[in-house]
């Protein structure tokens, strides 16, 4: 399927470097400001303000853990690796980072912008899929809920089928998720003992 | 006759170096490179540039108030792509000159940057092209889209209709045009009706007419080049006379590449298309066309610069157009593209007639600062002529 690239609003949009004072820096901010974006450095580490950015460039050849004022891969924000040296380990390092993209040093004259670009898509796509399977998850952690509601519905002489529709309906007429009208079920039956909802139908 | 006078990096000579051509005792000789095509598809804009460089070279040799002379070592790709790196070093290795006026496809510009940057060089580019481009050699003296397209589709919008159909050429300007196009189309709630792409060259235009004449647009985007635009040009101007719905008036082909230097090959064919750029040649405006004009400014700033500068051999382009260079084209460090007046005109009796006009739009070629953006004029009854 042919995806189309929405493009970020770069103008006045912050970006955060940590890197030590260097050349690179010097590269990047150029590069940034032509854009249009806002651009501060830091090192050693990155200052609570961090968590305030909408990009982040970060060394991977001197980097650890410690400089970030977020757990490692938890960046709230798209994150591009400067990387010097393709040591495995390093490179390793920035990806659990959560590196989204990244830029060989030294820095030159381009990469910028497309860096931009592939890391805010490559982390919006991440953060959308981390939020879909975390929804997916609590859906099949409550299927337990499902069966069990089923269960009670059909001990009043249905067949599942039936009481799986039922189940359903209820869902719809209390405008919820199935997995939530469940809950529902399994709550009352825990209170009233019979788990007979009938009188909740519309 | 002026002594071959080159850049030298001795802190002494450095101190008195102007001092001397000052007194009026001589001009500093500097070298500078040329490097267009003068052959190929895209000759007519490459002799356009070329000429507007060589008049400046010139006219700034011929200036007294000025004191250095420009001395011009060209080099000409021939319209071969893979030319432009070899030549570009060529001029680099073998002269004194580290400023080159040069290129006219995005192609060869970029073709032409690593190896500025190896020796050391700058491009001064007279051509408008796509945008999202800024690098630390080159100098963009020509429009980039929020100076040509954005105004150009905002003035075309009330006039005509929102409803689009767009063409280009199959490299970098048709496609990166067009998708800036269905952008501000689709944010202005229009329609691109159709999109379609010819190979450099191609003059096998008989497919575009009929998906015209099937969509029925307000207007027509054309980025194709050469060949292809004049063919195309020509066999929409006959369509026009066999069905008003397609003439001028109605339904308008847009450009913002052409000019007054392809009026030769284009004849009647031009007539009615509306244009955007910096320049047009208009009563007695003194060059011919906007590459002619960028090309000229190009040169003209450089020397003022490089006349005003403490260390023109040793300093960074980006310190070079920190250099107050009054009165001559303004371009902004920041990006190195020049600020910029943008004007529409339309081909009437053979001749561009402007419009409308914008002065001093700085350039915003990552489509990034929406006040950048010119806001445009609704139309009004009177005709400006």
């Amino acid at each position: 399927m042919k995806r189309r690239l929405r493009i970020p609003d770069l103008g006045g949009a912050r970006a955060m470097i940590l890197h030590r004072p260097h050349a690179t820096v010097q590269a990047l901010t150029r590069q940034l400001s032509a854009i249009g974006l806002a651009t501060t450095d830091h090192w050693p580490d990155l200052p609570a303000a961090a968590l305030a950015a909408d990009y982040v460039f970060f060394d991977a050849d001197m980097g650890h853990d410690g400089q970030f004022p977020w757990a490692a891969g938890e960046a709230p924000m798209p994150m591009i690796a400067l990387i010097g040296s393709e040591a495995p380990g390093r490179i390793e390092w920035a990806l659990t980072q959560g590196a989204d993209a990244q830029l060989l040093k030294p820095v030159g004259d381009n990469g910028v912008f497309s860096a931009l670009l592939i890391a805010r898509q490559a982390f919006e796509s991440r953060r959308a899929s981390s939020a879909e399977i975390a929804g997916l998850r609590q859906r099949l952690a409550e299927r337990q809920t499902i069966v069990r509601a089923v269960t009670l519905l059909a001990a009043r002489g249905k067949t599942e089928e039936e009481a799986f529709a039922q189940l359903r309906q209820l869902a719809m007429a209390w405008r919820e998720t199935i997995e939530q009208a469940a809950a529902r079920v399994v709550a009352r039956h825990a209170t009233k003992g019979d788990g007979d909802v009938r009188h909740e139908l519309p | 006759m002026p002594r071959d006078c080159r850049l030298s990096p001795d802190p002494v000579a450095r101190h008195s170096f102007w001092g001397e051509a000052l007194l009026g005792r001589s001009k500093v000789r500097i070298e500078i490179g040329i490097l267009f095509s003068r052959e190929g598809s895209y000759r007519r804009l490459s002799e356009a540039c070329r000429r507007g460089a060589l008049a400046a070279v010139d006219a700034v040799n011929a200036d007294p108030a000025l004191p250095v002379e420009l001395v011009a070592v060209e080099r000409d790709p021939q319209g071969n792509v893979d030319r432009y790196g070899p030549l570009c070093a060529e001029i680099l290795r073998d002269s004194s000159a580290r400023h080159i006026v040069g290129c006219v496809t995005s192609w060869s510009r970029k073709e032409v940057i690593p190896t500025l940057e190896k020796w050391g060089g700058s491009l001064w580019y007279p051509c408008p092209y796509e945008g999202f481009e800024a690098s630390d050699r080159v100098v963009y003296a020509n429009a980039c889209p929020n100076q040509h397209l954005l105004p150009l589709l905002a003035w075309t919008f009330p006039r005509f209709g929102r409803r689009g159909y767009l063409t280009g050429s199959n490299y970098i300007w048709g496609w990166e045009m067009n998708r800036v196009a269905r952008d501000i189309i689709a944010e202005a709630g229009g329609a691109v009706v159709g999109e379609r792409y010819l190979p450099l060259g191609d003059e096998d235009v008989a497919r575009l007419i009929d998906e015209i004449r099937a969509t029925r647009p307000d207007f027509i985007l054309n980025n194709l080049i050469g060949p292809s635009s004049y063919r195309f040009l020509a066999a929409y101007a006959a369509l026009g006379a066999e069905d008003p719905d397609f003439a001028p008036e109605r339904c308008p082909v847009l450009s913002c590449n052409l000019t007054e230097c392809e009026f030769d090959e284009l004849g009647p064919a031009a007539e009615g298309l509306i244009s955007a750029g910096p320049y047009f040649h208009t009563g007695a405006a003194p060059y011919g066309s906007s590459f002619e004009a960028a090309a000229h400014e190009a040169v003209r700033t450089l020397a003022l610069r490089l006349a005003r500068a403490d260390d023109p051999a040793g300093m960074t382009l980006s310190d070079l157009l920190r250099v107050p260079a009054g009165g001559t084209l303004a371009i902004d460090p920041g990006t190195h593209h020049a600020t910029l007046p943008v004007l529409i005109a339309q081909v009437r009796g053979g001749v561009f007639r402007v419009l409308e006009r914008w002065e001093d739009v700085i350039a915003d070629p990552y489509l990034s600062h929406r006040d950048r953006r010119v806001a445009a004029a609704r139309p009004s009854l009177s005709v400006v002529t």
